[in-house]
């Protein structure tokens, strides 16, 4: 191979070796790898890929971990205090039950599982949902996924069914010394009238590489109703394209909170189409950049029916020499009245080699909408420092609380109060440079 | 307890403060009056540390230390307080945080342990009454969508958290109904001791009906150009600034 250090398609399709799919049907296997060969990486002409720099992934050469499933019991695994959850853990992309506990499930028509058990056991719905929506066009990684991702989580609810409890899926990566590349594959099918909460959550086991590409499509059927958690806590030298599709039909309610705490370069792509009338989606996200991390959240929310509402607040810290994304475009499709639509993206820089690029858009085609974005980027106002310090409160506890006020608007709207707790507790840690080590990640802490 | 020597300090190339001299004892309440813009609001920042002022010359001992060497935190920590002309809006953050890391803080720097959550609630409930702070106020963020009044009566409440040795207000009586002003007059007084001093920067005789000076001084171009007793800030209410404003000019 000429360019070994570097990652190119042909050293990308060559891991696999021409091998079949685990989870897509050939006709989905085939349409993807046709993609991957038409498409190059996203470089920085391609559209919303201006500023993620690919080349930090790219650089590297990445291999697959061996096709076995994670059989060690992982010592103190990350836990919220008092979560109470049903717990699903994959390690390097592949489902672990040792290591998970989902026995507690209220209903034995539900399922929570790996995807590969999951289509076995419900062929009918993972037929009708799995891959229907374009998200194996997205980019290449998403292609690739789809053509080669071997597991994965499973989320099946029929009508008028609850999980009481919260779904926790955690991404475990470890792969000590190699530089690995890890696919999750995720689908989540919510019928009419169920309701469910899922907090997802990456961590790292090694201080190690890891290009971590996940993939999720989520089904939300009429009035459904889903909250969706993700903590982005993986390793520092991690890469996490996160490339997540919503597909909401009448009635449905969506929430999610994304916590950006770590990696060398994380990027959520999240779509959400609002299919019916009177669905409600609710975006919520926070970062705390710091060293040469780039964050990015490119978020697409179409509105194709009348009568929908849609929030999005995303806010942040940057430091260092960190440069952070904030990409969102609502759409709202011609004759889809009555739509209401809210951006808010709001980021303090804390160093002045920080960098931020926020771009809420409207695209609007229908006339009767009431739409407001919003974005602002800003120093932590130095009059209202000199105050506080002015009270015998020194100045990294001033800024800590600033900042800690400033991120909590985010973290309020999280209706899990542990996981909520949890996100308090640490991200007061972390502003005051406390070293939170085991805490926000297993073994290696985002902050230390 | 407070002695200023000749203080020079300018913002953006521009002196304000042209050589101030000014001695405070323990015990003692000064009043500075002085026209808009003479610099009374700029001499109560430097005392606080605010670092946008360059001092250009002088200096200033507290407590015979020299405080131009510490930090604004620290002169806190040393028994200095200002309350704010303008008290700034700090978003998100309640004033009972506020209040917690600021008393923690001065505890610490005295060698105390932290108070108990407990313990902190009943401090904080005594001071309020001291100045009649309504309950609804501390549950809110610190000064945010605070009427003018209740921005300084705030500041006369963490005040009175505090404890300082030294206290500097500044105009903490404009914009005060007659009921609030005598509330606020009678909070600082009953923080008054033999071992502590305040510096009270007014406009109005009226204050100073309820907070009587020991010195009255007026402060004009940068300089306190006339100092006296009680009295002056009588005589100030009756002629204004003209005579003295030409007095100086003259010189
Ligand atoms: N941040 C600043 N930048 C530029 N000029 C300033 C700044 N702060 C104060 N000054 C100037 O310094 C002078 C003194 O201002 P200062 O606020 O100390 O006056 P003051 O005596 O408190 O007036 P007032 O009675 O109106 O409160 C004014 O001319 C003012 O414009
Ligand atoms: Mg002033």
């Amino acid at each position: 191979m000429s360019n070994h250090n570097k990652l190119t398609k042909e050293n990308l399709l060559a891991l696999y070796n021409d091998s079949k799919s685990y989870i897509s049907d050939s006709e989905s296997h085939k349409k993807a790898i046709e993609f991957i060969n038409n498409n190059d990486f996203p470089n920085s002409k391609t559209e919303d890929w201006k500023n993620t720099d690919i080349k930090k992934i790219t650089k590297h050469n990445f291999t697959i971990y061996n096709n076995q499933s994670y059989k060690d019991k992982i010592n103190d695994t990350f836990y919220i205090y008092d979560l109470n959850a049903i717990q699903i853990v994959f390690v390097n992309g592949r489902f672990s039950p040792i290591n998970s506990n989902i026995e507690e499930i209220n209903n034995s028509n539900i399922f929570v599982g790996s995807i590969k058990e999951g289509k076995e056991k419900h062929p009918n719905i993972f037929k009708k949902y799995y891959n229907t929506t374009d998200i194996t066009n997205a980019n290449i990684f998403s292609a690739l996924n789809t053509a080669y991702a071997e597991d994965g989580a499973f989320i099946y609810l029929p009508k008028n069914t609850e999980l009481e409890k919260t779904v926790h899926i955690l991404y475990y990566s470890d792969g000590a010394d190699t530089k690995g590349l890890i696919q999750n594959r995720n689908l989540v099918v919510a019928e009419e009238n169920t309701k469910l909460e899922i907090l997802t959550s990456y961590h790292a086991l090694s201080y190690d590489t890891v290009l971590n590409n996940t993939v999720t499509e989520i089904f939300l059927e009429e009035n459904s109703n889903a909250k969706m958690n993700i903590f982005q806590g993986e390793g520092e030298g991690a890469f996490q394209l996160n490339n997540l599709h919503i597909s909401q039909q009448k009635g449905s309610t969506f929430e999610s909170n994304t916590a950006t705490l770590c990696g060398e370069l994380v990027r959520n792509d999240l779509v959400v189409n609002l299919n019916g009338e009177y669905c409600q989606t609710n975006l919520n996200g926070f970062y705390l950049a710091e060293k040469e991390h780039i964050f990015d959240n490119f978020i697409k929310v179409n509105h194709l029916s009348a009568n929908c509402q849609s929030n999005q607040l995303y806010k942040g810290t940057i430091d260092n020499n960190a440069i952070v994304s904030f990409f969102s475009k609502v759409y709202v499709a011609p004759d889809s009245q009555k739509n209401d639509a809210n951006q808010s993206n709001k980021n303090i820089l804390l160093s002045d080699y920080a960098k931020v690029y926020s771009m809420p858009q409207l695209e609007i085609y229908a006339d009767d909408v009431s739409c407001a974005h919003g974005s602002t980027t800003g120093q932590l106002d130095k009059e209202a420092l000199f105050y506080l310090r002015t009270r015998g409160i020194s100045e990294r506890i001033a800024k800590t609380l600033m900042l800690y006020a400033f991120i909590s608007d985010v973290i309020v709207k999280i209706e899990n109060k542990a996981y909520k707790d949890f996100l308090f507790f640490l991200i007061n840690r972390r502003l005051k440079q406390e070293k939170i080590e085991g805490l926000c990640s297993h073994k290696i802490c985002p902050s230390c | 307890m407070l002695k200023i020597t000749n203080l020079k300090a300018e913002i953006e190339g521009k002196e304000i403060l042209t050589g101030i001299n000014l001695e405070i004892k323990a015990g003692e309440v000064h009043a500075i009056m002085g026209p808009n813009g003479s610099g009374k609001s700029t001499l109560a920042s430097v005392l606080a540390g605010r670092d946008i002022y360059n001092v250009t010359g002088g200096e200033i001992e507290f407590k015979g230390k020299n405080l131009l060497d510490l930090s604004p935190e620290e002169r806190s920590r040393e028994g200095i307080f200002l309350a704010f002309q303008y008290p700034v809006e700090i978003p998100g953050v309640s004033i009972t945080n506020f209040m917690r890391a600021a008393v923690d803080e001065h505890r610490k720097h005295k060698g105390l342990k932290p108070m108990s959550a407990g313990e902190f609630l009943k401090f904080m409930k005594e001071k309020k009454a001291l100045v009649e702070l309504e309950a609804k106020l501390e549950g809110r963020a610190v000064n945010q969508g605070f009427s003018g009044g209740e921005k300084k009566k705030n500041e006369v409440f963490q005040m009175a958290m505090l404890e300082p040795t030294l206290s500097v207000l500044d105009e903490t009586d404009s914009g005060l109904d007659i009921d609030a002003l005598k509330i606020v007059a009678n909070g600082v007084n009953k923080l008054k001791s033999k071992d502590t001093a305040s510096i009270v920067i007014t406009h109005y005789q009226r204050l100073l009906d309820f907070i009587v000076p020991d010195f009255v001084h007026v402060l004009y171009n940068g300089k306190i150009v006339k100092s006296g007793g009680k009295e002056l800030a009588l005589e100030l209410e009756e002629k204004g600034y003209e005579e003295i404003k030409k007095e100086a000019d003259k010189k």
